[in-house]
């Protein structure tokens, strides 16, 4: 039995829109503690680790450990229906593999979808020895992210101990983009050795954008031609860290 | 305005229409050409049947096909005047029977007032094949101008979204789409058909044209697959076209049906001009082979398929991968679409496991080899990211139409393949084949770049 009741419907639909930038199918592993989620793209580029413990939720009940794979372009569509002050209850039929949305606000509806064939895949996250940690706000990186954008497809992250720059250098025009400690975007910066790294501008921008609605601070970690590691710091419990591979450009 | 007569020319002319084009109308090349007694008088050449046109400082007034300034290995209009002299005496008349192979054209200009009608060549052979271009390759240039340019175009102004009350002509238009076979067609003709000579190396083959004041129709036989969806009322457009596809039915007769307006729910049934009917129905199947696609396994190796037809050079190129797919072109100095540049010119578009949704830049051609590319996962079951590299030479004389591309991959893609265990072994290999260095299609490669440079979360989990 699976039960779990949100007062805000929002927050469970900012969080789906941030997943479902990576992933279509998701498998959530049920538990009684809460609801995770660990999944790569399809192109193996980028990784999502998602959690919400019990804690978050107004109501919470599940009775054993179970997945449910859900389609979360479909969800999202449902949950785009719910308006301000609603609230949203999800209930999983075993018998029938149905996932029930409830949603009520100034009336209430009740959707169902099907659940589909779960993936028996167990993920760890990349192993990586982080040498650079910056804590900046999500907004602040959104902004930095696009203007990087305009001009290429790639960034070049630099770090050291004062700041954080992102080289972008397009066929024709290139950018420079510098937090320093100090500026209001940059609230802590620490590194142990000057990195760098560089990293495809469409996924960055896709996941930080998808991000900024549930976080406002994000933790960003990196060491020189390794995965980098988004934090997305979240006001209740719960987790949403993203990884994504570098790009290493040889010869 | 008023006209000028002869006789007294006192009154200035006045507002003179100023001519938009800078075309000399007469070319006297041609003329000259055309004017020597022993051609003329073999086709009874009469001025008014041809048009001549060029642009005001075009290469080809200086060259006369004889010098081969543009860069090509041979002159594009010399070939289109062998064939205008072979077809003009079978042209004299504004009376024309013969079978219509069958053949539709809906052109697009004016639209949505167009000028739709059947292409009827003034001979009764068995023509089956002349409006059919999967059954062209490995034709000559020369052969397939050559019975281009015998079939003749009818046309009639209708407009695209009520073309179903517009009169028989345009009933009979349909009627010949959806023809199985050859049907027997008398045209008569407005005017005597003319042939537009364009000195303009830009322009497709094309026979001459003339509008349509009656036309005579045997009796057809429909393809019934295409009979049945032309019936459906609530079947969409897309959905028609796909599982007419699955069932067999040839592309172009696919898109010959589409082009006039067969294919959708009732309402929306539309005209769409040959040229966009080819590629909507390239996209239309490709796109749903590639949700197909997307959950078959990945192929075990680094493939890669050739082929090269009238001097166009393909290499295609699979990798081990989640779907993908790129498009490239290369055009040398003095090819078609790069007429006066002195380096080579590399386009590229392409789309991620996602798809994509905006035209792409290169145009039909993306969509055409996609759809070939589409053809041979599903028979394997496979899924792969695909590069279709193109190095389009000087041979290649004058655009034919996006089947050339088509079937060029195809045909690459009916061959064995050659597999490779990684990608640098394959990419030698097409650096190889090609004049072009690798290190180019490299920079303008995106999924290739991705391929050499983008690293993977998998190869950071075992450690």
């Amino acid at each position: 039995m699976f039960k779990a009741k949100m007062a805000d419907a929002k927050f469970l639909k900012d969080m789906m829109g941030a997943i479902s930038i990576l992933v279509d199918e998701a498998t959530f592993d049920l538990t009684p503690e809460g609801i995770k989620l660990r999944a790569m793209d399809p192109s193996r580029v980028a990784m999502v680790d998602f959690e919400w413990p019990k804690t978050v939720f107004n109501e919470y009940s599940c009775s054993e450990t179970m997945k449910m794979c859900i389609n979360i372009s479909e969800l999202l569509k449902l949950l785009k229906r719910t308006g301000k002050d609603e609230s949203v209850e999800l209930s999983l039929d075993e018998k029938t593999g149905k996932l029930k949305i409830s949603i009520r606000g100034n009336y209430s509806r009740t959707f169902n979808m099907p659940t589909l064939e779960a993936m028996d895949e167990e993920v760890p996250t990349p192993k990586v020895n982080f040498n650079v940690s910056a804590r900046t706000t999500t907004q602040g990186l959104r902004e930095a992210i696009e203007d990087a954008s305009l001009v290429s497809d790639h960034v070049r992250i630099e770090a050291d101990n004062e700041r954080i720059v992102m080289n972008a250098a397009g066929d024709i025009m290139g950018a420079k983009i510098e937090f320093k400690t100090g500026d209001d975007v940059l609230l802590e910066m620490k590194a142990k050795e000057a990195s760098k790294a560089t990293f495809s501008l469409s996924y960055l921008s896709e996941i930080v954008k998808a991000s900024v609605p549930t976080s406002e601070i994000v933790v960003m970690e990196f060491s020189t031609d390794m995965p980098i590691k988004l934090d997305f710091q979240q006001e209740k419990d719960g987790k949403l860290k993203f990884f994504l591979a570098p790009r290493i450009e040889v010869e | 305005m008023r006209r000028v007569t002869g006789g007294k020319r006192n009154a200035k002319v006045i507002g003179q229409v100023k001519k938009q084009k800078p075309v000399s109308n007469d070319n006297q090349w041609v003329r000259q050409l055309l004017d020597d007694p022993s051609l003329a008088a073999d086709m009874n050449y009469n001025k008014n049947q041809l048009v001549t046109k060029t642009k005001a400082n075009s290469l080809c007034v200086a060259c006369k096909g004889g010098k081969f300034l543009c860069g090509k290995t041979r002159c594009p209009l010399v070939v289109r005047f062998n064939s205008y002299f072979r077809s003009a005496t079978l042209l004299q008349g504004t009376d024309l029977d013969g079978a219509c192979p069958p053949g539709v054209f809906v052109g697009r200009i004016g639209y949505p007032h167009v000028y739709a009608g059947p292409l009827v060549p003034p001979i009764h052979e068995d023509t089956s094949s002349y409006d059919e271009p999967e059954s062209w390759f490995g034709k000559s240039i020369d052969e397939i101008v050559g019975f281009r340019s015998l079939l003749v175009r009818g046309k009639h102004r209708v407009h695209v979204k009520k073309f179903e009350d517009s009169g028989k002509i345009m009933d009979q238009t349909i009627d010949l789409a959806l023809s199985v076979s050859p049907v027997d067609v008398e045209l008569s003709l407005k005017k005597k058909p003319a042939a537009a000579l364009v000195l303009d190396d830009q322009i497709q083959p094309f026979g001459p044209s003339a509008p349509l004041k009656k036309m005579r129709v045997s009796n057809s036989r429909w393809d019934k697959h295409i009979q049945k969806a032309y019936f459906d009322d609530d079947l969409n457009a897309s959905e028609a076209v796909t599982s007419l596809f699955q069932d067999g039915t040839l592309v172009t007769k696919i898109q010959r049906a589409f082009s006039v307006g067969a294919f959708g729910l009732k309402k929306q049934r539309r005209l769409v001009p040959t040229r966009w009917s080819i590629t909507a129905v390239d996209s239309i199947i490709s796109k749903g082979m590639m949700e197909k696609i997307k959950t078959f396994p990945e192929i075990n190796e680094y493939r890669v398929y050739e082929s090269n037809y009238l001097d166009n050079r393909f290499e295609i190129l699979m990798m081990p991968r989640e779907w993908g797919y790129e498009a490239m072109e290369a055009w040398y100095p003095g090819t078609i679409w790069n007429p006066s540049s002195t380096d080579v010119v590399l386009f590229s578009d392409w789309e991620g496991f996602d798809g994509r949704t905006t035209y792409a830049s290169i145009g039909g051609c993306y969509y055409a080899a996609r759809l070939a590319v589409g053809e041979l996962l599903i028979k394997e079951r496979r899924q792969a990211s695909v590069i279709v590299l193109r190095e389009a030479h000087p041979g290649y004389i004058m655009p034919v139409g996006v089947w050339q591309v088509r079937e060029n991959v195809r045909n690459a893609l009916h061959q064995k393949p050659l597999k490779y265990n990684t990608l640098k072994e394959a990419l030698a290999r097409i650096g190889n084949q090609f004049q072009i260095p690798i290190k180019q299609w490299i920079d303008k490669s995106s999924l290739l770049q991705n391929a050499l440079f983008q690293k993977r979360i998998t190869d950071y989990l075992r450690k």
